[in-house]
């Protein structure tokens, strides 16, 4: 009796704890692979840990900061459209209150009112009561934050002379990689200043509506004719200002929408992505455990099988 | 004459005994690891018969299956699988305490620390944000420490490990080297040693795990153990190994010489390689990230003002160094007041300004801040134990064929000793019948004078 040896033509001899170690190496990688599919599967991940797939793990990490970053343009966009709207509402409503003001004036022009310092009186106050309205509708906030102050007062743009209070450049909202939108314009660019200001400022200057309200007050020919002349021209140039900001409020809300959609529609794009590189199809997942599960009951069957055959047996 | 017959039938009788003991031997040992198969050497005694005929036959030894290189063979792949099994347990140890991609994960913490800077722009003067900010700087910190500390634990495990794999292999060394004593003088009285020898190949298998130890089997029949090169065991003397050094430049050295002993395979060179190469590696990762997220910050936080219009330079939102230093400035944590959200000093502009913290909010997407870190220590981290655990499968399989090969030629096939006891044993029969035919001749001899 000689040993056999391996090198040559001599096949292997699979001895008893050979094929018991090839048996239990089968089962252990069977078990493995059965575990990772059932993870897939429960997880709904096909990347649950980075050795999975190192580059899609970290690819997956990208995207999830992508899509935070995403999110928080949409909700930077919703901010700013709470903003705007704030605005714009409150545009209408300071154009409507000057117009009043103007049909004020103009009645002035329509009936030779001189002396008759009772209507005159009621007109005055009427423009006064204006400016005070005007200058509540300057301070209008939105959750706390003046909206005419710029970056400057945090609770009021002006103060009730006329002072302007708050800060040179609007706030703004980040909607887009690098992309800012103004969500407010600043008092000065809406109510003017100084002469020609609405509310006048701190040099002393009373402003256009308070210069109407005292010229009709005043109530002589040439105030009265002041009044109808250069204070209306002055008004209407105020009213022109106040449009245009409102104008460039409406654009930013307009631009403040398209943002919002961006950002909704690249936060559903980059969702598409994670899903494509990170979900489990279960399809296929499940075909594969099934796969898995029939070789590891093989395995098992094997196993319960090792050795019963053998020499042994048939001799006795 | 008759004589002479009846002397050869009982040397067939004996010799067949002595190889049904060595079968039986066999058949006991066949779950025993670092057994080898043996055989009864059976040789024809020569006769002084003037025709020649033999004095029948003699059992000259028993002798080991010859197992070539195949014993070294298993030993080299024993060791490469070690070597990436015991790399893989500590990298599955950094891949646990690093659990991405996740929702409460580094990566999402930081993409939340960022986002919450918008909130800022929202109502700069509002206490709420801020507040929003420094419990997110805070977590991100402790979520760094924790990582580091993380990290450094499994620093102390793979060195205490590493302790007791060499003085594990210590023990292993001197056994060998006892053995090898046993084994000279059990050959020198004339008697086999293969039992010895079997228990030396055992110590072996356990040596090449550990160590990547490597056997040769000298003209006396003693084992030299060597590890990359270094002799550990000659004859009767082992030498003893310890542990010296620190993480980065840990080595193994020998007792007697200081010499370096470079692991070739074994879980003492996967232990080496984690605890020189890979967990320093990501060690420095978990810094750089830390560093990059201060240093990003605390400069986005100097080009800015307080509400009042002071300088951020002067209160940084985080301080220390590395991953395990980090920390956020306790000034900022009792007054949030103090973080420089605004782009402008000029007052009273500075008073409600979100400029700063805009630009803040922006650098979490910046292609080279501590996001990016990350996500290179993650992808770094993820690569390497997908290589390991490949290492492990591939070289799982090359231990197995190694296995075979051996078993081929030193295991115990029972199928194949059954064969071998069936031929003993009709020679048994066939000798013992010689010797009731040669008494039947006699018998008749004896009745016919």
């Amino acid at each position: 009796m000689t040993s056999p040896s391996p090198i040559g033509n001599t096949p292997i001899i699979y001895t008893p704890a050979t094929i018991a170690d090839q048996l239990v190496t089968n089962i252990g990688s069977d078990q493995s692979l059965m575990a990772t599919l059932e993870e897939q599967i429960s997880s709904g991940n096909l990347v649950n840990v980075p050795s999975d797939n190192p580059v899609e793990a970290a690819n997956i990490l990208q995207i999830n900061s992508s899509l935070a970053r995403a999110a928080q343009y949409s909700d930077n966009a919703t901010d700013g459209l709470g903003w705007l709207s704030q605005g714009n509402a409150t545009m209408n409503q300071i154009i409507s209150t000057l117009q009043q003001v103007q049909q004020d004036v103009l009645s002035v022009s329509g009936a030779n009112l001189a002396g008759n310092s009772t209507a005159l009186q009621a007109l005055a106050s009427q423009v006064e009561s204006a400016r005070e309205e005007l200058v509540q509708l300057s301070n209008t906030q939105y959750e706390g934050q003046a909206i005419f102050a710029g970056t400057g007062n945090v609770t009021a743009a002006y103060d009730a002379n006329g002072d302007y209070l708050g800060g040179g450049s609007a706030p703004t909202r980040t909607v887009s990689p690098g992309t800012q939108v103004a969500v407010a314009v600043t008092g000065p660019s809406v109510f003017g200043t100084g002469s020609t200001g609405l509310l006048g400022n701190s040099t002393g200057n009373i402003g256009v509506l308070a210069q109407i309200s005292a010229d009709i007050s005043t109530g002589t020919t040439s105030s009265l004719n002041q009044a109808t002349t250069t204070d209306l021209q002055n008004l209407q140039n105020a009213i022109n200002q106040v449009e245009s900001q409102a104008s460039v409020l409406g654009a930013a809300y307009q631009q403040m929408q398209a943002f919002s959609q961006q950002a909704s529609n690249s936060q559903t794009a980059l969702q598409t992505e994670l899903s494509g590189v990170q979900s489990t199809n279960i399809a296929q997942v499940s075909t594969e455990l099934t796969q898995a599960q029939n070789s590891y009951q093989e395995a098992l069957w094997a196993a319960s099988k090792v050795s019963q055959n053998s020499l042994v047996q048939f001799l006795s | 004459m008759g004589d002479i017959g009846l002397n050869i039938a009982v040397s067939g009788l004996l010799a067949q005994q002595a190889a049904m003991d060595v079968i039986a031997e066999n058949l006991a040992n066949t779950n025993t690891p670092g057994y080898v198969s043996e055989t009864a050497d059976l040789v024809t005694t020569p006769g002084s018969d003037p025709l020649g005929i033999g004095d029948g036959v003699t059992t000259a030894a028993v002798t080991q299956a010859s197992d070539g290189l195949l014993q070294t063979n298993l030993l080299q792949a024993q060791g490469a699988q070690s070597l990436s099994a015991s790399l893989e347990q500590a990298l599955s140890g950094v891949q646990a305490a690093f659990p991405e991609p996740s929702e409460t994960g580094l990566a999402e913490q930081l993409s939340s620390f960022w986002q919450a800077w918008d909130g800022i722009v929202q109502d700069p003067s509002a206490l709420a944000p801020r507040t929003a900010v420094v419990d997110l700087a805070q977590n991100l910190a402790s979520s760094l420490q924790q990582g580091a500390e993380q990290l450094q634990e499994l620093q102390t495990n793979s060195q205490s490990q590493l302790g007791n794999v060499v003085d594990q292999t210590n023990t292993l060394l001197s056994q060998v080297a006892q053995l090898n004593t046993q084994i000279v003088a059990v050959e020198g009285s004339g008697a086999p040693a293969n039992s010895l020898i079997d228990q030396r190949n055992n110590l072996m298998n356990e040596l090449s795990g550990d160590i990547g130890a490597v056997g040769r089997v000298m003209p006396d029949d003693t084992m030299t153990v060597t590890v990359g090169g270094v002799t550990l065991v000659q004859g009767s003397f082992a030498d003893t190994l310890s542990v010296t050094g620190s993480p980065g430049s840990m080595v193994i050295q020998t007792q007697t010489s200081d010499a370096t002993v470079p692991p070739a395979g074994g879980t003492a060179a996967g232990l080496l390689a984690a605890i020189n190469q890979y967990l320093p590696q990501y060690q420095q990762q978990l810094d750089t990230t830390a560093n990059d997220l201060e240093t990003t910050v605390n400069t986005q936080l100097a080009a800015g003002y307080t509400a009042t219009g002071a300088s951020g330079s002067t209160e940084p939102l985080f301080t220390g160094t590395g991953a395990a230093g980090i920390s956020v400035n306790s000034a900022i944590v009792n007054n949030p007041q103090l973080i420089a959200a605004s782009s402008t000093a000029t007052l009273p502009d500075a008073t409600n300004d979100g400029g700063n913290a805009q630009a803040m909010a922006e650098l979490g997407t910046s292609p080279t801040g501590p996001d990016q870190a990350y996500r290179t220590f993650i992808e770094s981290m993820g690569a390497q134990l997908q290589n390991v655990q490949n290492q492990v499968q591939s070289q799982t399989s090359v231990v197995n064929a190694a296995q075979q090969n051996l078993q081929a030629v030193a295991g115990v096939d029972p199928d194949q000793q059954m064969v071998s006891m069936l031929n003993y044993q009709q020679v048994y029969e066939a000798s013992a019948k010689v010797i009731s035919t040669i008494s039947t001749m006699v018998d008749s001899l004896m009745a016919a004078t």
